[in-house]
């Protein structure tokens, strides 16, 4: 009945070229299929990709897990990061997305919004811009990552205390970064209908949560 | 990859485990196999304080040796719970020593068109839901996964057992639920997980509320008080009654019994808290319809079984429909009415003696309650049956020369048999029959083309209606209206028998 819907926002600028952007694809995949095998999360979880460099994509919009698709996402060798155009673009999807409650109908939960960048917005003024719009769409978690020594806490710490910073963008730590994207999904999946709101589980030691 | 030895803080014993640096990881405890495998070390991520170690002290010494000192206390120990056996100390960290899973809470086949979850445990909330019952569904589990309706049945009594004795025992298991638990439809098992945090009345509280879907109304419509104030509902034996009940009902119709079509505030969370606790409502009340579940808003891979029209509670025969009734009309924001464990199993044994095959090789059921009528039909699939079908009723000598009803049926089918707990007033079905119990008392067969009941082992044996004793290894043709005494000992019952579908 009420679906749990989830976005990700994911940098593909120039930067993440190689490595990175495998790695990326490598623990997205790991994570769908941790959360395909979790009965709770494949009963209510939507699940949408935006990735962002110069130009914002919606490379899957939001679709029921046990339909989704994981697309190979690729990045150009070159560009900047328009983290507040992607933001702009996430507005949209949201209010069109989201059902909302009426009288006879029941509402999605709150959604749940993750971003995931190891730069800095190249486009500073819309990020900032868009940062009380999105406040005011009232997600159930925003939470941030910023991955590799250029990406920048503070600026992502104006979006919302939850800013999880790992060191690099390497297998591993994305791998483990997912897991516990999944773990906190699945969370929140099993918080809904407590009326407690989503608690983080721990991190895995290797990341540090900014708060 | 290394072998650790620890030990107990109890009883001196020693415990190894396998630590691979990569626990299964719960929301409490790492869970580490031992070498042999026959048990695992779970260690608490958190540090355990002086309550939850008596806790665990109680759990793990008193209330095993209770249930182990009690009849039927290996099929507790090994089929019902997976209770924790001793506790230890490893680097200031707490753990328990837990028997390790039965291999058939792991999935030998998961999804049908993929390995994904294969070898994975069999956590209850597959078996609840419908949509991994829908072949249509991209992940629906393999057929040979699902199991018939029957063990459905099998399944709730094992659950209903494993509270029953829990509530004997004085304590509640508080967050009961189907994560707590590990199904296995093929052979009807159940068995309770995750037991470290049971709740004595007045020794430990309840630390969580429970899990979405089998809290108590009065338990979240209190949540916002304080935990001191009166009014404040903690989990306890009565909400362990409510989530049994959602269980039960969910299991065998795969839908939740709350969760309607009724909105009761725009803002979702404060809709939710409303509709499965102040204002909760059985979404089949038969007069307040508000809750009514809308088909056009349910997940596509959901709709069969949410229609309630379609396969109302009925369908499970009359002896769980009323305790429905109680659960979810009469007990929903009144606790005391609940039906208790105790309930649940009687009738659900006695619905199974009411279960007839559908006669169709492709119902995805199998198995059906007949519906009291003459002309009995599946409703998963609305086949007909062909052919006649007794029906026994049970009379019980209420004082010489006057048999009273049991109210207990009987259905008969081919190559059905029948129990000593049938013939005998003195025994019942449940958890401490004997081997010998168990072994069935005759059977009943159509043979040519006369439904026919085989003795095998009854004694005194007398077609009332032809006054006629029928030894051991002879048998008795069933025809509409015959009285047969199954036992002249006392408590031994009489039958009736109706012959439906003629």
């Amino acid at each position: 009945m009420r679906r749990l819907p989830v976005y990700f926002l994911l940098d593909t600028s120039g930067s993440m070229y190689g490595e990175p952007i495998q790695a990326l694809n490598n623990a997205l995949s790991g994570m769908i299929n941790a959360l395909r095998s979790d009965p709770q999360a494949l009963d209510s979880l939507w699940i949408s990709i935006i990735t962002f460099d110069r130009e914002v994509n919606e490379i899957c919009p939001l679709t029921e897990l046990a339909m989704f698709q994981l697309p190979e996402i690729s990045c150009p060798q070159s560009g900047p990061t328009h983290t507040g155009k992607a933001l702009e673009i996430l507005y949209e999807k949201v209010q069109v997305d989201i059902i909302k409650s009426t009288p006879s109908q029941k509402g999605d939960w709150k959604p749940l919004f993750f971003l995931f960048t190891d730069g800095k917005p190249n486009d500073l003024l819309v990020y900032r811009n868009m940062i009380p719009k999105i406040k005011s769409l009232n997600f159930g978690a925003i939470i941030c990552c910023a991955a590799g020594a250029l990406a920048d806490d503070s600026l992502l710490k104006e979006l919302t205390n939850d800013v999880v910073h790992l060191d690099n963008a390497d297998t591993t730590t994305l791998k483990q970064f997912f897991k516990w994207v999944s773990e906190t999904i699945e969370q929140g999946s099993k918080s809904q209908g407590t009326g407690e709101s989503v608690a983080l589980p721990p991190p895995p030691s290797e990341i540090t949560l900014v708060i | 990859m290394s072998i650790k030895t620890v030990k107990s803080t109890i009883t001196g014993n020693t415990y190894q485990y396998i630590d691979n640096g990569d626990p299964k990881s719960g929301t409490a405890k790492n869970v580490y196999f031992s070498p042999d495998r026959k048990y695992v070390v779970a260690i608490f991520k958190e540090k355990q304080d002086h309550n939850q170690k008596e806790r665990l002290k109680k759990i793990t010494t008193d209330y095993l040796s209770r249930i182990k000192n009690n009849e039927g206390g290996n099929y507790y120990l090994d089929e019902i719970y997976r209770w924790p056996t001793d506790i230890i100390e490893d680097n200031g960290q707490t753990g328990i020593i837990v028997p390790i899973y039965n291999s058939k809470f792991f999935f030998n086949k998961g999804y049908a068109n993929q390995d994904l979850i294969k070898g994975e445990e069999k956590n209850g909330k597959w078996f609840a839901s419908a949509s991994f019952r829908n072949k249509l569904f991209p992940l629906n589990l393999d057929q040979s996964e699902l199991g018939k309706w029957l063990n459905y049945f099998q399944i709730c009594v094992n659950l209903s057992r494993g509270v029953k004795k829990m509530h004997q025992m004085g304590l509640s298991h508080s967050d009961l639920s189907y994560n707590n638990v590990l199904v296995d439809p093929l052979t009807g098992s159940a068995c309770m997980i995750d037991l470290d945090g049971l709740v004595v009345p007045g020794v430990f509280q309840a630390e969580v509320i429970g899990t979405a879907d089998f809290i108590a109304p009065e338990v979240l419509a209190s949540k916002h008080l304080g935990k001191t104030d009166p009014n404040r509902k903690l989990p306890n034996r009565l909400t362990d009654l409510h989530a049994l009940a959602c269980l039960i009902y969910m299991y065998l119709l795969h839908r939740h019994p709350l969760k309607g079509g009724k909105v009761h505030d725009l803002d979702t969370e404060k809709d939710d808290l409303l509709s499965m606790g102040e204002k909760a409502l059985f979404v089949e009340h038969p007069t307040n319809k508000i809750n009514k579940i809308k088909l056009n808003q349910i997940k596509k891979w959901d709709k069969y079984w949410a229609d309630t029209d379609k396969l109302p509670y009925t369908i499970t025969g009359p002896y769980l429909s009323k305790l429905f009734e109680k659960a979810f009309i009469d007990g929903l924001h009144n606790p005391m009415q609940r039906p208790t464990a105790d309930e649940w199993e009687i009738a659900l044994l006695k619905t199974t003696d009411l279960m007839q095959q559908c006669l169709n090789p492709l119902c995805d059921q199998k198995w059906y309650v007949f519906d009291n009528s003459n002309t009995p039909k599946c409703p998963f699939c609305d086949t007909k049956h062909k052919g006649t079908l007794p029906v026994l009723d049970f009379y019980y000598q209420f004082k010489p020369t006057v048999w009273k009803p049991e109210n207990h049926r009987l259905m008969v089918y081919n190559n059905q048999y029948l129990f000593q707990w049938h013939v005998d007033r003195n025994i019942t079905r449940n958890e401490k029959l004997s081997a010998a119990q168990k072994v069935p008392v005759g059977y009943f067969t159509f043979h040519n083309n006369k439904w026919v009941f085989v003795n095998q082992k009854l004694t005194s044996l007398k077609d009332l209606t032809e006054d006629k004793e029928i030894a051991i290894g002879e048998m008795l043709e069933i025809t509409d209206n015959k009285k047969i005494l199954l036992s002249k000992e006392e408590g031994g019952r009489v039958i009736l028998i109706t012959l439906a579908n003629k």
